[in-house]
């Protein structure tokens, strides 16, 4: 199979410094790999048979990232921002796939704080997708592929070429060592503009900046003298009716 | 203006939510049902102005139809498209915006119209703030807001929808049910349990502190993988089981995101932690500061004694 495994290094939103008047404050905050790629590349691992992995990212991470992980090569678009809209950052996303002749699959993360590329990547390629994707197998020719439905699993068989959101349960097991990681910066690395792309930044969404929910703060209990404690805490259940 | 929305819908979660906040925005309120016709009959008590059903195929997932969807709606034209996030619903909202050329957000709040624009506040910094993001197009949102019920005194008549076939691209082989936890889906109480008790022997104390609230047992993922107090399908979070009981106790519980976003639904959390600075007290009802060896005791007679 010939597989893109999209991966993507950013700043986690958690990361991020809320400040008194409800602002949010990025410096000094470091990039990180998002918590579902690694599945993303035991699917990929697990389904490619005597194909190619392509990893495929945007920005400025570690680009070597996937090739520690399998990928025979890897593509960069190097001056797409991240948007607000995430349809401008899947159209760039898809726009970098459509660039590969072949493809059978597209595996990306299922996206840990945000859905919206995810979904937007889907609708924008138009194959069969599946999201919450535990693993997948070839089978006769066929690939297989276990989803999670609530607490049950639920295995399909699609035909490509198609798109899988991958969903990692843990932190990644075996992560690349430094023989790995070094072997992967000498793959072979393309790297794109979005003039490459035949894409201009785009975007009539504004963001009008970020302001504290309404919901009231948790109300904080002293726990020194325990009893005294319980005693509020019990009085407070009940006056929101849940005792 | 055209406020029209359109609600995609796959199961009754966040239902009565997605109508609430698409009322709000004036226009008139279409459910898309795409699943059984069943599901369309009680998605028709709920009151959206209207409600169509993709009656699925046995053996076939509701993904398939994504391009029939879309299509359907491309020729409606709403302005806002809603769907939760199930990993069906957003795939097939994906669809529709790809079809609208719609904006696309995901974990969105709260909805709002100011002048032509809609604006959309998802949340960002796990939960702490919101964004404000002005939309002057289509719409499509994955709706993560508080969930309401809902119901008319008059049902609208269901809309079959014709249904192409869609071959076989996409077929279910089979769904294999995880052994359920006794109970934790859907209680009403639950303790959940954390790296903060030091040992194993200590899960007397919640075992007590269960018995005491009449509720069930969960942990966080470390309680079960690295320290094999309880089988996974205690885990709670964004990687395993979500659940929405009326009262949720967290002992000794960091709050990290994939922990959180599995008790979203909770009615009221209370946190109990000795940490002042941990992040569950930035996500929680009632936070108790302090060492959980000396308050659960407590919450026990307490609990004996009131609840
Ligand atoms: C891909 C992925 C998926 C994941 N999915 C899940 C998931 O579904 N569910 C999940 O839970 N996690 C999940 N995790 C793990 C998650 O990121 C956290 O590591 C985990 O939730 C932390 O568990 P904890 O709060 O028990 O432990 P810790 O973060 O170690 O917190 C322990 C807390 O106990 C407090 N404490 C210690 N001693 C005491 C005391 N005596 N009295 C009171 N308080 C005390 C400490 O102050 C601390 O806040 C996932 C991680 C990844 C990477
Ligand atoms: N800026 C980006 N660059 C590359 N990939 C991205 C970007 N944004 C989202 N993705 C992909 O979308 C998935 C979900 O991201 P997130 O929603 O941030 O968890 C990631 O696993 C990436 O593969």
């Amino acid at each position: 199979m010939k597989i893109i495994a999209v991966f993507k290094w950013s700043r986690n939103p958690q990361d991020g410094r809320v400040g008194m008047n409800g602002t949010l404050d990025w410096r000094g905050v470091k990039m990180a790999p998002n918590d579902d790629d690694p599945a993303v590349m035991e699917v990929a691992n697990a389904i490619v048979e005597d194909g190619e992995i392509i990893g495929l990212t945007i920005g400025d991470g570690d680009i070597a990232w996937a090739a520690a992980r399998g990928a025979a090569r890897t593509m960069v678009v190097t001056d797409a921002q991240t948007e607000t809209d995430s349809s401008v950052t899947a159209a760039v996303i898809a726009a970098a796939i459509k660039r590969v002749e072949g493809v059978d699959a597209v595996i990306i993360g299922d996206s840990v704080w945000d859905y919206g590329v995810v979904s937007a990547l889907m609708g924008q390629l138009g194959w069969p997708a599946v999201a919450g994707v535990v693993s997948a197998a070839k089978e006769q020719g066929r690939l297989r592929v276990t989803r999670k439905m609530g607490t049950a699993s639920q295995v399909l068989e699609v035909e490509g070429p198609v798109v899988l959101a991958a969903a990692a349960n843990r932190e990644e097991k075996n992560a690349p060592g430094m023989k790995e990681v070094l072997f992967a910066r000498k793959k072979p690395v393309e790297r794109l503009t979005m003039a490459d792309l035949g894409l201009a930044p785009a975007g009539d969404v504004s963001s009008k900046g970020t302001r504290f929910p309404d919901t009231p703060p948790a109300r904080m209990i002293d726990g020194k003298d325990p009893v005294a404690a319980c005693k509020e805490l019990m009085a407070a259940l009940r006056s929101d009716g849940v005792l | 203006m055209n406020m029209k929305s359109w609600i995609i819908i796959i199961d009754e979660r966040r239902a009565g939510g997605m109508l609430d906040a698409a009322k709000k925005l004036g226009g008139q309120v279409t459910a898309a049902v795409v699943g059984s016709r069943a599901l369309a009959d009680s998605i028709a008590k709920l009151g959206f102005d209207q409600v169509l059903c993709f009656e699925t195929a046995e053996g076939i997932p509701a993904e398939a139809y994504a391009l029939q969807v879309a299509e359907a709606a491309k020729a409606a034209a709403p302005r806002l498209v809603l769907a939760s996030d199930s990993s069906v619903g957003r795939m097939l909202l994906g669809s529709v915006a790809a079809k609208l050329n719609a904006t696309m957000i995901g974990a969105v709040r709260l909805l709002a119209v100011d002048g032509e624009s809609i604006v959309a506040s998802r949340s960002t910094a796990d939960g702490k703030l919101l964004e404000d993001i002005e939309v002057p197009g289509a719409l499509a949102a994955i709706f993560d807001g508080e969930d309401v019920e809902a119901s008319s005194t008059k049902p609208v008549p269901v809309e079959l929808m014709p249904v192409e076939d869609p071959g076989t691209t996409m077929r279910m082989v089979e769904t294999i049910e995880a052994e359920e936890a006794a109970g934790l889906l859907t209680a009403a109480r639950v303790v959940g349990v954390g790296v903060g008790l030091a040992s194993k022997d200590d899960l007397k104390l919640i075992d007590d502190l269960a018995a005491a609230m009449h509720a069930e047992k969960a942990c966080t993922l470390p309680v079960c993988d690295d320290m094999r107090w309880f089988p996974s399908n205690r885990v709670v979070g964004s990687s395993h089981s979500q659940i929405a009981p009326e009262l949720y106790i967290a002992v000794g519980i960091s709050g990290q995101p994939q922990h959180m976003s599995g008790i979203r639904d909770a009615k009221v959390v209370v946190a109990v932690n000795n940490d002042p600075e941990a992040r569950i007290f930035k996500n929680c009802d009632y936070g108790i500061l302090g060492d959980l060896y000396k308050v659960v005791p407590e919450l026990i007679s307490a609990f004996k004694n009131n609840g």
